[in-house]
């Protein structure tokens, strides 16, 4: 490794000012974190009508209003966080396809498109001219917004793999990250706001999927940690920012413990304890946690020099 | 046509001079650069050397900043290089997160993305880039790689320690270094020691990140 040739040649850089330091900083954590919980809602709200459509009513439009309000915060800091904000319509009369973040923005705008529709249907059941059934339009057109949620979560993991300077962001794991960040935020979304309109066999459901996603996202990321080193040289000192006294490595901690290390251990003991409460608190917990998380990984790369 | 660009850094004294004809010919703002000379020193005192590396825009073949750019405002012409609309950019930092090797930059004044152009509006007029005329050693040789009477193209059959920065990337880039050792072109191969700056406690620029 290079970084060994050191000891040997003690080279100091003595000039050299334009790092850019953190670029993309927690505007880009809040829409990551907001478009977790936006499209893992709609996960939820398709697996409640496959597991147990009863269960959907009285669920219907507040989780869809939930899940578009979240994707409204997403597209806020996603508009916020450009330097040329006013310029936005050039994505749309201008796109490059080759660009993830093209592809992402015309999916995340025909997504939210289909929710407000949605939305607006169900709150105008009695005066909707689009369908005389509602809730059977509603159904039907949450397959379609459910398939096209799996993109939308997955377009920000081919951001990262096309930012080429961030060798720790690779596709495979930041997609399956991405994937496991909606079923955990959205799981706990939907427990909170499913409260006593969910029985206790789907709230288990949930915990269950909660507690899951945690541990496999806890598996990728400890992966990472502890093999990441040995591949690559450049993943080895980023990782030194969360080891050790590293920079981040309180913060990553505190992420770990509060997104997936507490709620595994809340969801198993709401279980054996049959507490409600104790699964709430899983569910808030996974939620803060995944924005501390969220936003370490997304800048300890940043901080590494590239010149 | 392709251009491409070739420091020899046996030749090269850091003397800056291709940096501030860059800065004078791009009216390139206060606390930005399009092109840089990095100084790493070397060993131990008093057996010591300062190396110099002159840092712009490799205008990659395969180049991760006009992938990511959503609007195409990077964009490639016909000679090979990456060129940037600034009426076009959007500002989405897209290309500085892409980019290995740090050449692009928000313009603090038009707060859209910049970098080096290999002075494309000056080789529309048949001249050599700033940088290239400024330079009083002829350190920095510019011209077409496909043509094999070129400078370039000589420069480079001619001399067998030719490297490119970050090969692993696969960016494909078209400048090139003669000279040089792994302090000279790899960021891990030097430290950045606080109180060694000649620029003092500058160390970050603002670039106007969220943080």
């Amino acid at each position: 490794m290079v970084h060994e040739s050191l000891a040997a040649t003690h080279a100091v850089v003595t000039l050299d000012v334009a790092l850019p330091d953190i670029f993309w900083g927690w505007y880009v954590t809040m829409n990551m974190w907001a478009k977790s919980i936006g499209t893992g809602l709609v996960f939820m709200l398709f697996l409640l009508l496959k597991k147990n459509s009863s269960e959907m009513n009285g669920l219907r439009t507040p989780v869809m209003i939930a899940s578009f309000i979240f994707m409204n915060i997403f597209l806020v800091f996603t508009w916020l966080d450009l330097h040329q904000m006013w310029r936005m319509w050039h994505i749309f009369f201008y796109p490059h396809w080759t660009s993830a973040i093209t592809v992402g923005a015309w999916m995340a705008t025909l997504f939210v498109g289909l929710e407000f529709i949605m939305i607006v249907v169900m709150l105008r059941k009695d005066k909707c001219i689009l369908t005389k059934n509602p809730t059977g339009f509603f159904d039907k057109t949450l397959f379609w917004v459910t398939l096209l949620a799996i993109p939308v979560t997955l377009y920000t993991a081919g951001i990262m793999a096309e930012a080429t300077a961030r060798e720790l962001w690779q596709m495979p794991t930041e997609s399956a990250q991405m994937i496991l960040a909606a079923t955990l935020s959205g799981s706990a979304a939907i427990i909170l706001l499913g409260g006593s309109k969910l029985s206790v066999e789907t709230k288990n459901f949930f915990g269950a999927i909660l507690g899951l996603s945690a541990l496999m996202a806890f598996i990728i990321y400890m992966s990472e940690y502890i093999f990441g080193a040995m591949k690559a040289e450049e993943v080895a000192a980023i990782l030194h920012y969360v080891k050790g006294d590293g920079e981040y490595a309180t913060m990553f901690w505190i992420g770990q413990w509060v997104a997936y290390i507490l709620p595994m251990l809340f969801v198993v003991l709401s279980r054996v304890s049959n507490s409600s409460s104790l699964l709430n608190l899983a569910a808030i917990l996974a939620i803060v946690g995944l924005w501390v998380v969220k936003h370490v990984w997304l800048v300890i790369p940043q901080l590494l020099p590239l010149s | 046509m392709q251009l491409g660009f070739l420091v020899d850094l046996h030749l090269c004294m850091g003397c800056k001079g291709c940096e501030i004809a860059c800065k004078v010919e791009n009216e390139v703002p206060l606390s930005t650069w399009r092109l840089r000379v990095k100084y790493v020193d070397v060993g131990t005192f008093p057996e010591t050397k300062r190396t110099f590396t002159p840092l712009r825009c490799n205008h990659c073949e395969n180049a991760p900043c006009e992938r990511i750019c959503p609007v195409s405002a990077l964009h490639y012409i016909e000679n090979g290089i990456v060129n940037i609309d600034k009426e076009r950019c959007i500002g989405c930092a897209g290309c500085v997160m892409a980019c290995p090797y740090g050449a692009i930059y928000i313009d603090p004044e038009t707060q859209t993305a910049d970098k080096c152009t290999y002075c494309a509006h000056r080789i529309a007029s048949s001249m050599m880039p700033a940088c290239v005329v400024a330079c009083p050693v002829e350190a920095n040789i510019f011209g077409d790689l496909e043509d094999p009477t070129s400078n370039i193209s000589k420069y480079i059959q001619e001399h067998r320690d030719v490297q490119v920065r970050k090969p692993e990337k696969g960016t494909n880039p078209h400048h090139f270094y003669v000279g040089a050792s792994q302090a000279h072109l790899n960021p891990l191969a030097s430290e950045r020691k606080e109180g060694y700056s000649l620029f003092n406690n500058i160390t970050t620029l603002p670039l106007g990140g969220h943080h």
